[in-house]
């Protein structure tokens, strides 16, 4: 395969995968957040139930624990886009996957050793 | 909410900010890598893995026990590239996207998910590559290996930061983390290795020398 064209199918593969994510993507806790809801009793370490409440409360309590009670507003929480629901996770991802291009494209041409 | 990486609350700012001075200790050291090895014609094919990795990090495959999981993308990145800091280089850019525009995973521990995704993933990810590929001399299975010892490593290392910050107990952080990422592994495993593939069968020249695939 020409370099151009593997290039050209990573980027469409990118974008397709971008695109599905929101759809196909599952909503169970992650590794770590899963491991911190099972040490603070809002679920069984193999159970799946997630009591929402002491999910809450564990949120809580772990500030208290580190004090670190920093918060940062982030303009597309989670992927979302207000006002638009999956398709605006997607519509997220897509910007984010082709942003994350452009940057490590432009990083990489200015740290790069030239040829 | 789901928060895929360390969330502010969990670490305390004063370790924070140590993991954060590790983290540029070895983003400089990436950049440095960058300028002497990373030759100019590599640098799409850095874009479309960093892209790649941004757009697979938001695909959380579920996992028993009501959780799920994610790929992590270091030891491709470092394998297909053919350095550790090649994984540094790209997710730290990942992370830093994630964390800015998405609020995934925080700002004040992002220090901490860098070292744990980037360095640790690459480190592992690709040293244990190297390693069992001179061994079995087949790239593939030593890339699932690798892979699956990257993201296990990665996720152990975060259950320690968590027993120092006070936020886990040591051993049931170590067994629950250990546990879920055990199996989330394979995923990562399982990703590597098909991309692994599909990138040396479309384009065996890309791969670096030093990440000894042979056809």
């Amino acid at each position: 395969m020409k370099k151009d064209n593997i290039l050209i199918f990573g980027i469409i593969i990118a974008l397709v995968i971008a695109v599905a994510a929101p759809f196909i993507a599952s909503s169970n806790p992650d590794g770590l957040e899963s491991a911190f809801f099972g040490i603070f009793g809002a679920k069984e370490i193999h159970g799946s139930e997630l009591n929402e409440d002491a999910a809450v409360a564990a949120e809580e309590q772990v500030q208290e624990i580190t004090g670190n009670t920093f918060s940062y507003a982030a303009p597309f929480p989670d992927y979302s886009i207000e006002g638009l629901a999956k398709m605006g996770e997607a519509l997220a991802i897509v910007a984010g996957t082709i942003l994350v291009l452009l940057v490590a494209f432009g990083l990489g041409k200015a740290f790069s050793r030239p040829g | 909410m789901i928060q895929l990486h360390i969330p502010d609350s969990f670490i305390p700012l004063l370790q924070a900010a140590v993991y954060w001075v590790i983290a540029l200790v070895f983003i400089a050291l990436s950049l440095r890598w960058a300028r002497a090895e990373m030759r100019e014609e590599k640098v799409p094919l850095v874009a479309v893995l960093a892209a790649g990795i941004f757009a697979i990090q938001a695909v959380n495959v579920p996992i028993p026990w009501g959780t799920s999981g994610h790929m992590v993308g270091a030891a491709l990145a470092a394998i297909v590239l053919g350095s550790p800091f090649a994984a540094v280089f790209v997710l730290t850019l990942v992370l830093i996207v994630q964390g800015v525009l998405f609020g995934d995973g925080g700002i004040t521990v992002m220090g901490a998910n860098i070292i744990n995704m980037g360095v640790i993933g690459g480190f592992v990810g690709f040293y244990s590559y190297k390693g069992l590929n001179r061994a079995i001399r087949n790239p593939y299975p030593a890339a699932f290996v690798a892979a699956w010892l990257s993201l296990f490593v990665s996720a152990l290392a975060c259950a320690v930061e968590m027993a120092i910050a006070g936020t886990f107990p040591l051993g049931l952080g170590l067994f629950s983390m250990g546990l879920y990422h055990a199996v989330i592994g394979v995923i990562e495993g399982a990703i590597t290795t098909v991309a692994l593939y599909l990138i040396f069968t479309a384009r065996p020249d890309i791969l670096p020398k030093e990440s000894g695939v042979t056809a």
